[in-house]
């Protein structure tokens, strides 16, 4: 069982009146990948710079390792943070940048060199040290910044939306590097994004915040296929959502009326009561379009095709279903000549009660 | 009809006939009115005159002042220009206070200091003799170093705050983050960042210390200066050629630290380029830092707010040191110094207005067109920043009293001064305000059939309105209390606000003296308040977000 590394116990951030961080308890397990996900204002950088020590928390405690960490200055954590802009120190060279934190260790100056030259050739950049931030690209001067930030040897890594400054190409290639120094050093790292995609492919544990708060936590898998609230669902990937009445619930089985048709769903839990009112989410590509109804007749809806779209690898189609639109993502898939009436297959398994009215 | 940056050289030219007559007007103006005065006064005295200058005592005591004053000023002047800035882009208590009182001596006339401190702090000083009952001799170098330093700091904390704004806070965390103390924050990193910034500011601030005249005159007393000894040598003695070479001597420095500030260090200058990041809140400042200098920028304001009160009651005692009486006499008195203040305002807005049309017609010609003689342009329309309006002043004098252009006598000789004496700024804020507009802009009006000139007038003149007031603003405020150009070109017949102000003073006429310097400030503080408005007024319409 590993053990329990960065622990926040109801901590709370107030900035004026406003709470940018509410009341969050967050443990991050030793060697985990954890990632504070949300959209912008959500609270998730405040959180990472609580964790940091660049604010202290107003209410609540901050455990590192054992240790509390409320009133520890930055400079005495062990953690080392990679910032969205890098922050790197442009009057000094490469050398120079990944050398300060030894520096201000007082480390003996032949470590230092040892240290910085070990480091550059793990992260892939030998023979960079003489040149000044400015003279590098910018794949090159976000592995600086991990460079400078992995070399003080932190017991915890803290990365702030590293990959915002880098296009589109660059940032599957880095987040993957980044994923794979992490697995090799087994460095306990909290990641900072707004991008769902990058979350989910890069993370052991996501934390989904939404105004200051965190509203759940759990695997990639989870979070993407048991969204726990309409937020959830709706920030991460694509859902359709509808409004219904639970007529029936026996034995974790629940049948929800939509606008007169009636749709099966397992894997519920079992608080539902018939005559609740409750918002359900699906994923496009969990839906399957036909043309014919299927044998069994359960789960399936009958609309028409009102628009197309191919995005390469899938092509979404929009159905309309008595007043409600679907979105339904079909892999490969072809809108060439896709008009008309289809059948919408919902399998039970995949669909969630996101939300209780 | 035309291409931009890729035709050949001056083709624009054949094509467009409004653009070549503008090209070639403005082109002739700064010839004759910047190129001509400055080679006449260095050409004026023979070169055994010059070789002569080791020989004379005077001459070398002179100069051995005006460099010890600039060390001795710009130190200062910069150290506190800094503490000023530290404050106010680290928001210490005080901050918004600072902020203001270090913007007021910009707008003042330039001579106000000292004269202010003279009623202060002189051997009749409110406060040195009447309250202190101390006998002050505020006259010779300690008391110019004092005004020079109040006078000019707010230079130093322009820009300098300007380049520790531009410190990005993340690089702060960083450095904490990577174990770094408070103190060693500053030492490794603050500082550095901050360095070419400081000298930029000290260079800068060392030209003005040179070139200053108002000051200099007014409470250097039997100090000689370059700065002062053209203006006496011509006052006393008639002497022509000893002028051009006094002011000849100070243009070597100002000159050489120009050159040293824009070739050298703004280069050096770390842009410290941020991304598209929250811009995160600068951590606080420690204490041990942040009370010794909100302590020293509180002592400052106080000198800095004692200028303007000193001002300001002066024009209201009845014999300043005598006779402290209040009385509205000086006000009431104004008809005999209404016509100075009215000539004022006239050189204001005339010179004003010529800067900023020039400026802005030069600009669009070298930003927009790639010209035969561009870089001439270019370079005639900054210089004058290099030129101490001592040597602006003696170049039109000796250039322009005879024919073929015999201006001194008119209004029109200070008047033209002044605006290619200011032109540099004019110029650069329009180059600042024609690079925010895109080559596209002007590309689809040459598209759908505009000419150069229509171009202008339809597409940039509207879009560049913020550099055009910016532009008449400090153009009109330094015109009307300019002192150092106008002392040699002022006659009887067209006697100007400030020129009246040193007579009044060098007469005893304190109280008068004060009252025109009051009606001056206000005056130019009007101006910058309607050009504000006009700029906010401007800005309002622009969609926001």
């Amino acid at each position: 069982m590993p053990r329990v590394h960065v622990q926040l116990v109801h901590v709370v951030k107030k900035f004026g009146a406003v709470a940018a961080v509410d009341d969050v308890s967050l443990d991050v397990q030793e060697g985990s990948f954890t990632t504070l996900l949300g959209p912008s204002g959500c609270g998730k950088t405040t959180t990472l710079r609580l964790i940091a020590g660049f604010y202290e928390p107003d209410q609540g405690e901050i455990w590192i390792g054992g240790k509390r960490m409320n009133d520890v200055p930055p400079h005495k954590r062990p953690t080392a943070m990679v910032f969205q802009e890098y922050a790197l120190f442009p009057h000094m060279t490469v050398f120079e940048n990944v050398a300060y934190g030894l520096r201000m260790r007082r480390l003996p100056r032949k470590e230092i060199e040892e240290r910085v030259g070990s480091i550059l050739e793990f992260v892939g950049l030998p023979g960079l040290e003489g040149k000044f931030p400015h003279q590098l690209s910018g794949g090159q001067q976000q592995r600086v910044a991990l460079a400078r930030a992995l070399v003080v040897e932190p017991e915890v890594l803290l990365l702030d939306e590293p990959l915002s400054n880098l296009d589109a190409k660059l940032r599957i290639r880095v987040r993957t590097e980044i994923r794979e120094i992490q697995r090799r050093l087994k460095k306990t790292t909290i990641y900072v994004t707004h991008d769902q995609e990058e979350a989910l492919s890069i993370s052991d544990v996501i934390a989904v915040m939404d105004r200051g708060r965190i509203v759940q936590v759990g695997t990639p898998t989870e979070i993407y296929h048991r969204p726990a609230n309409r937020f959830v669902a709706d920030f991460v990937g694509l859902a359709n959502f509808a409004q219904g009445t639970v007529v029936e619930a026996v034995d974790g089985r629940v049948t929800v009326d939509i606008g007169g048709s009636r749709l099966s769903i397992t894997g519920e839990d079992a608080s539902l009561r018939p005559g609740d009112q409750v918002v359900i989410s699906v994923r496009p590509e969990a839906i399957r379009l036909s043309a014919h109804p299927s044998s069994a007749g359960e789960n399936t809806l009958k609309g028409m095709i009102t628009s197309t779209s191919f995005l390469g690898s899938v092509t979404r189609f929009w159905v309309r279903v008595g007043e409600m639109e679907w979105i339904v993502d079909v892999p490969g898939g072809d809108p060439e000549g896709a008009a008309g009436e289809r059948y919408l297959f919902v399998p039970p398994e995949n669909i969630r009660v996101v939300e209780k009215i | 009809m035309l291409e931009w940056a890729g035709t050949r050289r001056g083709r624009v030219l054949l094509y467009d006939p409004g653009l070549a007559l503008a090209f070639i007007l403005v082109a002739g103006l700064l010839v004759v009115f910047v190129v001509l005065p400055t080679l006449r006064v260095i050409s004026y005295p023979a070169l055994a005159d010059y070789l002569a200058v080791p020989a004379q005592p005077r001459w070398i005591q002179a100069i051995r002042n005006s460099l010890a004053m600039m060390v001795l000023s710009t130190t200062t002047a910069t150290a506190v220009g800094f503490l000023f800035a530290f404050a106010t882009s680290r928001g210490l208590p005080g901050a918004r206070l600072f902020a203001t009182i270090a913007m007021l001596p910009l707008f003042a006339p330039p001579f106000m200091v000292a004269f202010s401190y003279i009623l202060m702090f002189g051997r009749n000083g409110l406060i040195t003799r009447e309250l202190l009952g101390l006998n002050v001799n505020i006259f010779g170098w300690p008391g110019l170093w004092l005004v020079q330093t109040v006078a000019f700091f707010p230079y130093a904390a322009l820009i300098i705050s300007g380049v520790l704004e531009a410190i990005n806070p993340s690089m702060e965390y960083a450095a904490r983050d990577l174990g770094a103390r408070e103190w060693d924050v500053y030492r490794t990193l603050v500082i550095p960042l901050a360095r070419p910034g400081i000298t930029a500011a000290a260079l800068l601030v060392a030209i003005s210390v040179l070139a200053d005249f108002g000051n200099a005159v007014l409470i250097a007393g039997n100090f000689p200066l370059l700065a002062t000894e053209a203006w006496f040598l011509i006052e006393g003695w008639a002497d022509l050629k000893g002028a051009a070479i006094a002011v000849s001597l100070l243009l070597i420095p100002t000159v050489g630290l120009f050159l040293l500030e824009r070739k050298w260090v703004r280069q050096r200058v770390y842009t410290v380029v941020t991304g598209r990041g929250t811009r995160v809140s600068r951590a606080s400042v420690p204490a041990f830092l942040k009370w010794p200098v909100v302590l020293a920028c509180s002592l400052v304001s106080l000198l800095v707010l004692i200028v303007y009160v000193g001002v300001f009651v002066g024009s209201f005692v009845t014999t300043w040191g005598y006779n402290w009486r209040l009385t509205l006499d000086h006000w009431l008195l104004a008809k005999d110094w209404l016509g100075p203040l009215l000539n004022s305002l006239k050189v204001g807005v005339a010179s004003a207005v010529l800067t900023t049309v020039i400026a802005v017609t030069a600009a669009f010609l070298t930003a927009c067109y790639r010209l035969y003689g561009s870089r001439f342009l270019d370079f005639t329309a900054v210089v004058p920043a290099a030129l101490p309006g001592v040597f602006v002043g003696v170049g039109f004098l000796l250039t322009f009293s005879r024919p073929p252009l015999e201006l001194v006598g008119t209004a029109w000789a200070l008047i033209l001064a002044l605006t290619f004496w200011h032109m540099p700024m004019g110029y650069q804020a329009a180059l600042a305000g024609l690079a925010q507009i895109e080559r596209a802009i002007q590309e689809a009006a040459a598209n759908l059939g505009a000419s150069g000139l229509r171009t202008f007038v339809d597409i940039y003149l509207p879009l560049l309105r913020h550099a055009v007031i910016a532009s008449f603003t400090t153009s009109f405020m330094r015109a009307v209390t300019n002192l150092s150009i106008a002392v040699f070109l002022v006659t009887p017949g067209n006697m100007v606000g400030t020129f009246a102000i040193l007579m009044a003073i060098n007469n005893g006429n304190w109280g008068t003296a004060a009252a025109l310097t009051v009606a001056l400030l206000v005056v130019s503080l009007a101006i910058l308040a309607i050009g504000q408005t006009l700029l906010g007024r401007g800005l309002r319409p622009l969609p926001s977000g």
